[in-house]
């Protein structure tokens, strides 16, 4: 079975961009939503991609950039994105117009870049790339089901058709109606809870290892449990194979009803392993796991843990833990649970 | 290497509610689309391929309550779905509660427009005030998914894809790779997709909607006829299927999937490439992988849009791919109108129809050969020699482009 490396991997966020300053020097917010913070796009796009691209496609298109670039990967064999909502901001406009102006008149613009498969379609565009394209739109797991997509076919056993590097993304863009919206609903709908905030990441995964290797993904896992509680999640976690990690990203978001699944569930199958998270400084997003995944591939790449990831009232000391596996779970409503296990 | 097998098959298109009425209007050449009747829109003037079902009567269909927020895309799939599952012997309770040999069941639904139509109804309520707030988290496409999981029972995994018209047929392919990988042992895949305003009026201000019933290859085509449907096909490694034979003796596999193929157009956001290299290169991989010669291929039932831009370059791809030799060629999207994010599990199942009845099913409205092309759609349902392998392309905006190569067993 092919082993399969994270070979370079970008993000635009609420923290600074295309960096890893939120390393030393994170940016706490105080407000409930946050945009992500903007690069100079002038630097990177012609004045006409800078008009005519959404924020979320210039956020993508430059991310993915980017990670080729740097993995000298220019075509690569797959390219596989997930994204909550897809192109909310094209959409909103179109189904605005419609709603309160009628049926006449409507500019087609907005609605070639509504669906979701437009992000994917731009960066193939741009690169002129043939290879196998997916996109996958499974709320807050998004990521996960792009990622097993990519993960399987690294790992196919028959050589046709097989994968050796997939350029995965994560996006989500917030709009103010649209998060104005989700306040009306479970998932934003509590004070004090994690910042909504905006993803955009992307990194190139390869069959092969490079000199600037971040790190390995050993396992992508998901689970569904639409009706009952987890009464079968424990048989069905002990299959995973998933040994034992030096810590556990986890997706708290300081909303009780989602943070005692996480702590419980932790508890339970992973005893006294440290918990670490990453939604206090980059916020809450369908597509934030992957921002998750990306904070687990630096510190695994530099073996070192800032103690802003600490979650509070947690007694470990973070110096006492080698950094050389970090698992990353999520879960969405309770309903999905994804593991994702990085090692060195 | 694993035999993927298609173990049952569900349905509700503009053909019919089921697979039985979905057959009967096919061998009868009977054509599904008729005028607007179901969606509430101005734009009266466009012929459509509607379900012939109000969302009430899916309600009371699947005994739903009636305070439940519904969306028609969820609906459509539920029934769909009931029907695969009660085709391939996987009744409720079994889902509910897995026995060993079916533990991991995948759902995998492909869907663009979600909650739309709702979302498009309320959209002001939203804005303005509480009183279809429940309605909020219906938009998401995921959602929609589960809300057709969940009312059957214990799935082990869900994925939504969406790639805009590709979406049910990019499911099928994940579900061979779950199968594949050992990560599921039954699959059902495929998608559900309501028409909506939103999507009408979009690709009207495409100018790509036909006012007249649409005419795929034909020379005087001039665009679509949009519908609406779901489907979803069950499919089972030979493993799965052969263990549960034993216990289920009427248990029938209906074909294998033989081959399939992603690629990508790469070209531009709604058009087709003139040389229709992402659809050459799709059926190019999935004849590949089904380790067949194009020579083999009995019958390929088109994307076949009835746009100028699509059937042009689709047409020119098969013309590459299969030189002087090319199979009967049609589009059943004259019978279903275009099912968007449905239509590649939709179409795959009235293909497979074909090769389990040996027919060709026919392009309904086909006068004129289009003079760039080689070659004239079917218009006789006898077939030449018997249907072994069949193929179904399926492409999407964006270049999202998917071909599946379905077999006799």
């Amino acid at each position: 079975m092919n082993n399969i490396y994270i070979n370079s991997i970008k993000q635009i966020s609420a923290q600074q961009p295309l960096v890893e300053d939120w390393f030393e020097q994170p940016i706490f917010y105080s407000e409930p939503y946050i945009r992500a913070i903007e690069p100079d796009y002038k630097q990177f796009f012609t004045p006409n991609e800078v008009r005519r691209f959404g924020k979320i496609l210039k956020r993508a298109l430059l991310v993915a950039r980017q990670v080729m670039a740097e993995s000298g990967v220019a075509l690569p064999d797959a390219i596989i994105t997930g994204t909550g909502l897809g192109c909310i901001e094209s959409t909103e406009i179109f189904l605005d117009k419609l709603v309160r102006d009628g049926e006449e008149l409507l500019n087609p613009t907005h609605f070639m870049q509504s669906t979701h498969n437009t992000i994917g379609s731009l960066i193939a565009i741009d690169t002129k790339c043939h290879s196998y394209n997916s996109t996958y739109a499974h709320n807050g797991i998004s990521f996960e089901c792009a990622l097993q997509d990519a993960f399987m076919q690294m790992k196919r056993e028959d050589a046709i058709n097989r994968v050796s590097t997939a350029l995965v993304g994560a996006h989500d863009e917030m709009t103010p109606t649209y998060f104005n919206l989700l306040k009306k609903t479970p998932y934003f709908g509590k004070l004090n809870q994690a910042f909504a905030g905006e993803t955009a990441v992307a990194m190139m995964l390869s069959t092969e290892k490079a000199e600037k290797t971040i790190c390995k993904i050993e396992a992508v896992e998901k689970m569904y449990f639409g009706h009952e509680t987890i009464d079968k999640f424990q048989s069905q976690i002990s299959n995973l194979k998933i040994s034992n990690p030096d810590y556990i990203m986890v997706g708290t978001n300081d909303k009780p009803e989602t943070d005692n699944i996480y702590l419980e569930n932790c508890a339970k199958l992973f005893p006294n392993i440290p918990l670490l998270q990453y939604k206090n400084i980059f916020g809450e997003s369908y597509t934030a796991p992957a921002l998750g995944v990306y904070v687990a591939a630096i510190c695994l790449q530099r073996g070192v843990i800032p103690e802003h990831l600490k979650i509070s009232g947690s007694e470990f000391q973070i110096s006492d833990n080698s950094v050389n596996k970090i698992l990353c779970y999520n879960h969405f409503d309770n309903k999905n649970h994804t593991f994702i296990l990085l090692s060195r | 290497m694993k035999e993927i097998l298609i173990s049952g098959m569900g349905i509700v298109s503009a053909l019919g509610n089921n697979i039985k009425e979905n057959l009967q209007s096919l061998l009868a050449n009977r054509s599904g689309i008729g005028p607007l009747h179901y969606l509430q829109t101005s734009h009266t003037e466009f012929p459509v391929g509607e379900v012939k079902m109000t969302n009430e009567e899916m309600i009371s269909l699947l005994n739903i309550s009636e305070d439940e927020p519904t969306i028609r895309t969820a609906l459509m799939g539920m029934l769909a779905l009931r029907e695969a599952l009660q085709n391939a012997n996987l009744s409720k309770s079994e889902t509910r509660n897995p026995k060993p040999e079916t533990q991991r069941i995948a759902f995998i639904s492909g869907t663009t427009v979600g909650g739309m139509d709702k979302s498009e109804q309320f959209y002001l309520d939203f804005l303005e005030n509480d009183t279809r707030n429940a309605y909020i988290s219906t938009h998401d496409c995921g959602i929609c998914t589960e809300m057709i999981a969940n009312y059957f029972g214990v799935f082990s995994q869900v994925d939504t894809i969406s790639t805009a018209c590709s979406s049910a047929a990019n499911a099928i392919i994940l579900g061979a790779e779950l199968l594949k990988s050992g990560r599921a042992d039954i699959v059902v895949a495929g998608g559900s997709e309501c028409l909506t305003k939103f999507h009408l009026n979009g690709f009207n201000a495409l100018m790509i909607l036909d006012r007249k019933p649409c005419r795929p290859f034909d020379a005087t085509r001039a665009g679509i006829n949009l519908g609406e449907g779901a489907a979803y096909v069950v499919m089972e490694t030979a493993e799965s299927f052969n263990k549960r034979q034993q216990e289920h003796p009427t248990l029938k596999a209906m074909c294998k999937l033989s081959g399939y193929g992603n690629t990508c157009d790469a070209f531009h956001q709604t058009a087709s490439a003139p040389d229709g290299e992402g659809a050459y290169l799709a059926m190019k991989k999935a004849i590949e992988e089904a380790r067949l010669s194009p020579e083999q291929i009995d019958y390929i039932n088109a994307h076949g849009t009835g746009t100028e831009n699509n059937d042009l370059s689709e047409g020119t791809a098969i013309m590459r791919l299969f030189g002087d030799k090319i199979p009967p060629v049609s589009s059943t999207k004259s019978f279903t109108g275009h099912t968007t994010s449905a239509a590649g599990c939709v179409e795959a199942i009235l293909s497979i129809l074909a090769l389990q009845n040996n027919f060709l099913p026919i392009n309904l409205n086909f006068s004129e050969k289009i003079p760039e092309l080689t070659f004239a759609p079917v218009v006789s349902q006898q077939p030449t020699k018997p249907l072994q392998h069949i193929m179904k392309n399926s492409f999407g905006f964006g270049g999202n482009d998917t071909c599946l190569i379905f077999s006799k067993i």
